[in-house]
């Protein structure tokens, strides 16, 4: 009986083909790399300064082609002219759709939309948040212009007085159907109500830029003088004169739009890490400060709500510090009490898995075997030049006879 | 513990063994990326796979790799020797050195399916070639770009290419003439580790529709520039 299963056993894991080995249980036999932005650097004190690393180290390769503009092209409708806010006013007409303009990244704008075919009376002053770049993105707006269409039910929406948001952005790759890469734009008049596009988008992909339309008038006189204006005998305003620039763009007057504020960056307060570095390299500045005179490094995320920076994973040449935040509240009033520790779990869904690092490698050659007599030429020496009729290149054996 | 009992968790235990031993070959089976962990994609910003590339020791950075660029009928190809401003314009089929490891931003221009069009696609080597002793101008690689490939950087999609070296025991007879062969895949597919187990990558080419903007030069466009080294186009001597 005992052979009987011990066969049984081995013929059916031999069918079968050991599809189970136990590591099923575990593994399902997929790895996850980290993200883009993780694989451009190790991590918090390998590569930054740190305790023993503090004097600056080399400066990491500069990556090509991490551009700081993204373009934005203004596919119609067509003879819609563009213009954008600049110091003292609006240029106008700085572009008449289809055009394209290398917006600096990081950036707000805002833009002044005439002239819209259908709708020669409207105006608009949409405000464009150009994104700053993301590994994930860099390809892509290294290569290709980000679409910017603005279409009759926008209009009709703006018109209606309704808030209308365009996100544009880069799916990730599982949500792509098409085999050819392309952005996605995602408007705020499409989804259901209460549902933020921004986030939404967030959730599929990669952010490059976000337009939002309503119908507010920017450049509408005040009928009112304003309180402290100052007023003539007769109670008149008194008829102030400035100087304000004009540009116009039909008559060559071209002028670079003025950001207005930050695009795409949390901005939460929370000061830079300052790390003071020991003796510049040559061609760096003496004494480096980080976040005074060279880039920030390091720089959490996480902010902790008494100013300071954390977690605090970096060293500051010291141990990590804080490590508890207690809030006590001794008003009488029912609430509850403040919790003594913060814990934040944060996870990746998936895991980051790698495969195991490699400990054996076979390295096998196969060598032709000639028989005694027979010589090895290589192609390009055979005796008869190791090309064909034609001059293409023939390997050995093949030539024509 | 009865005798058959004893039998059936001895048979267990043996097919344990046996599963064991093979666990190899069950890897190598069913992991995705044809049994290889390939850490770059398609997607890593340009440059990485180059940088990578170099570390590996795959070439040396003063290699200058000889590519052909062949457009679908004629056009004008302009390299450019380490800065836009001394662009070297060759009709296609255009051939220059490259260096491995570097990004290149070419033009592409004077093409009769797109009057008026330009293109600006950007090559990255990620490996070279091995031709015999003095003949690498024979054997460049070769990077034809297709009509529709044009077509979608002309729509504002991207177009990303990994022109890889066929490992020759895995062509089929039937491919060994003819034309190049050109897969599709998919945006999840990883093209670097498909091209990995068909074969040797050797360049990533990349094609959009961003086209340089003269209001607002953006010199990061035209990326950190690499030297070129123009030949000839050679063609097969005569036996």
């Amino acid at each position: 009986m005992k052979y009987y299963f011990l066969a049984l056993g081995t013929v059916v894991v031999v069918c079968v083909g050991c599809a189970m080995d136990g590591q099923q249980l575990t593994k399902k036999g997929e790895y996850h790399a980290p993200p883009a932005a993780m694989m451009q650097r190790p991590g918090p004190m390998v590569d930054g300064p740190g305790p023993g690393v503090l004097p600056m180290m080399a400066p990491p390769p500069q990556r090509p082609f991490a551009l700081t503009t993204s373009q934005v092209r203004f596919v119609g409708p067509d003879g819609m002219k563009v213009g954008w806010q600049v110091p003292g006013g609006f240029a106008e007409s700085q572009l008449i759709a289809p055009a394209r303009y290398n917006f600096v990244q990081a950036q707000t704008y805002r833009l002044k939309l005439t002239s819209i075919p259908g709708h020669e009376g409207l105006t608009i002053y949409p405000t464009l948040k150009v994104y700053p770049g993301h590994p994930n993105t860099e390809a892509y707006l290294s290569h290709n212009s980000l679409p910017v269409q603005i279409n009759v039910e926008d209009l009709e929406q703006v018109e209606g007085n309704n808030f209308v948001t365009k996100v544009i952005y880069l799916p990730d790759a599982r949500y792509q159907e098409l085999a050819v890469a392309n952005v996605e734009t995602l408007v705020s008049t499409r989804l259901d109500p209460g549902v933020d596009p921004i986030q939404e988008a967030d959730k599929m992909g990669t952010i490059m830029a976000v337009l939002e339309m309503g119908n507010l008038d920017l450049e509408m006189p005040n009928p009112v003088a304003p309180q402290g204006t100052a007023l003539n005998a007769d109670g008149s305003e008194v008829q102030q004169v400035a100087y304000r620039a004009a540009f116009d763009g039909e008559q060559g007057q071209m002028m670079p739009p003025m950001p207005i504020g930050p695009a795409g960056q949390h901005v939460n307060g929370i000061p830079n890490a300052m790390m003071m570095a020991g003796m510049g390299l040559p061609g760096q500045p003496a004494g480096p400060i980080s976040g005074v005179n060279m880039p920030v490094w390091g720089m959490p995320t996480t902010g902790t709500p008494i100013g300071l920076p954390g977690p605090t994973h970096l060293p500051y040449g010291g141990p990590a510090g804080l490590q508890s935040h207690t809030v006590r509240n001794q008003t009488k009033m029912d609430l509850h009490a403040p919790v003594k520790d913060v814990l934040v779990d944060v996870s990746h869904e998936p895991g980051l898995s790698l495969p195991p690092p490699v400990k054996y490698i076979q390295y096998k050659e196969k060598h032709p075997v000639y028989s005694p007599g027979e010589l090895s030429y290589p192609a390009w020496a055979q005796p008869q030049g190791g090309y064909g009729a034609d001059g293409a290149y023939c390997p050995p054996g093949q030539q024509p006879q | 513990m009865s005798r058959a009992l004893q039998a059936f968790v001895a048979a267990l235990l043996w097919g344990g063994l046996v599963c064991v031993g093979n666990t190899a070959a069950w890897a190598q089976g069913t992991i995705s990326g044809h049994g290889r962990y390939v850490p770059i994609d398609q997607y890593v910003p340009p440059g990485i796979a180059g940088q990578m590339a170099l570390q590996a020791g795959k070439a040396t950075p003063d290699h200058f790799q000889p590519v052909r660029v062949k457009l679908p009928t004629t056009g004008t190809v302009t390299f450019f020797d380490g800065t836009p401003q001394r662009p070297v314009e060759l009709a296609a089929p255009a051939q220059a050195g490259l260096l491995v490891g570097r990004m290149y931003r070419l033009r592409v221009t004077d093409l009769p399916e797109f009057p008026g069009g330009e293109f600006y696609p950007s090559i990255e080597l990620v490996d070279r070639l091995h031709p015999p002793p003095g003949q690498a101008e024979r054997f460049p690689v070769e990077i034809e770009l297709f009509p529709e490939e044009f077509t979608g950087a002309d729509n504002g999609r991207m177009v990303t290419k990994v022109v890889y070296l066929e490992q020759p025991n895995l062509v089929l007879t039937q491919h060994l003439h003819g034309e190049k062969r050109v897969t599709d895949l998919a945006p999840s597919q990883n093209a670097l580790a498909e091209a990995d187990f068909l074969g040797r990558p050797i360049a990533i080419v990349r094609m959009g529709g961003r086209t340089p903007d003269r209001n607002a030069p953006d010199w990061q466009f035209w990326g950190p520039g690499a030297p070129i080294r123009i030949t000839t186009n050679v063609t097969n001597p005569q036996p």
